[in-house]
């Protein structure tokens, strides 16, 4: 499996690294670290830049507009409430 | 309605925003962490050369706050009405009402979309999102303006699922995946058009949105709503931790079995397309799913 030990001795501690990386979940530091790490390592990278795409590609493909009438029936629901309160 | 209604009371318990406010282990001890400018960019052409600055730094909450407003989001006009500072105390049902239309509803798609991950139809999905506003909506006068009003609504939702809806759902957990594309929405393929280095980020990433619908899908529910929560939404670990009230840790570790999981199963739908460069990764997922049995 990794070669690569620079961001933990085991893949799994590898890919927890870059998951806190791209979660924002790191300090300073250690950010400047996994970076500098990064620029320096293709087998590392090669695995970032995987992550980096999945995250893409769910986003896009979890993105979804409600439907037209979903707001409107929202909308008709809290103002029925309101009346009964009222 | 009233706030006898026992949904609406059930709500009280969850809806509060007076979580205690819990340090984040992972944030260290040197000032408040950053986030990567990679996770929110809707396109990652370069990820790597892209310094991770320019971003909002992740507060840790310290005030009693459940969920810290972000910087930079609308939460920084929440706290006024025409102006006026807002007293939540005095204002009239009237009053609180056009301050959650004017706050809350801009979300209605971004619920809906987690709603279809909880749901799973596009019917259930809307009724789930209906419910959830509702609810939030009675209990709005608990919601403290100026802190993440985007988490609390996504927990009274997460809430709104657990509680009422998959109570009453008879199908087991896993989906039946075969029929799920049949209602799915159909959707012009856009891919990242450069910056991609290996040939299996490349063979991943031609998969259609349906694909990875699909494998979102087929993961366990905690760990797809984690997965959702974290990677569409941009919610911190803390935030996570909070709509779905468990630990941290348990956040960060659903997190990451979810996310070698949804990494395996995409990887194997690439394989199945005949997709270049996918096989290496599918015999490294069957080797990973067979240590997941254990």
């Amino acid at each position: 499996m990794s070669d690569c030990q620079g961001l933990g001795d085991c893949d799994d501690a590898r890919m927890q690294r870059i998951y806190e990386y791209l979660d924002g979940a790191l300090t300073h530091e250690d950010i400047a670290e996994i970076k500098d790490h990064l620029d320096s390592c293709p087998e590392c990278l090669e695995q970032y830049d995987l992550e980096c795409v999945i995250r893409v590609m769910v986003k896009r493909s979890c993105t979804e507009a409600a439907p037209d009438n979903l707001k409107n029936a929202i909308l008709d629901r809290i103002h029925s409430i309101r009346t009964v309160e009222a | 309605m009233s706030t006898m209604d026992p949904a609406v009371a059930a709500m009280h318990e969850v809806a509060g925003n007076d979580a205690t406010p819990t340090k984040t282990p992972e944030a260290g001890t040197s000032g408040a962490p950053e986030r990567p400018a990679v996770q929110n960019s809707p396109v990652q052409n370069s990820p790597v050369k892209n310094p991770p600055a320019q971003i909002s730094p992740v507060t840790i909450p310290a005030d009693g706050h459940a969920v810290q407003a972000p910087a930079d989001g609308p939460a920084a006009l929440e706290t006024e009405v025409d102006g006026k500072p807002l007293d939540v105390a005095t204002e009239s049902a009237d009053e609180r009402r056009v301050r959650f239309e004017r706050d809350a509803m801009q979300y209605v798609d971004q619920l809906y979309s987690a709603a279809m991950r909880m749901a799973r139809n596009p019917s259930d999905a809307e009724d789930l999102v209906q419910e959830a506003y509702t609810k939030a909506f009675s209990a709005f006068h608990q919601y403290k303006p100026g802190t993440n009003l985007k988490a609390w609504l996504y927990r009274i939702l997460t809430n709104t699922y657990i509680n009422l809806y998959r109570k009453r759902q008879r199908e087991p957990l896993q989906s039946n995946s075969d029929t799920i594309e049949d209602w799915q929405l159909a959707r012009a393929e856009s891919h990242t058009s450069s910056g991609l280095r290996s040939a299996e980020a490349e063979a991943l990433d031609h998969l259609p949105d349906s694909d990875v619908k699909r494998a979102l899908q087929s993961i366990p529910e905690e760990f797809r709503l984690a997965v959702y929560f974290a990677d569409v939404e941009g919610f911190a670990y803390k935030e996570i931790s909070d709509i779905m009230n468990t630990p941290i840790g348990t956040v960060m570790s659903r997190l990451h079995r979810g996310r070698k999981m949804l990494r395996d199963m995409l990887a194997d739908y690439a394989a199945e397309r005949g997709f270049r460069g996918a096989s290496e990764s599918s015999a490294a997922a069957d080797s990973n799913k067979q240590e997941n049995r254990k």
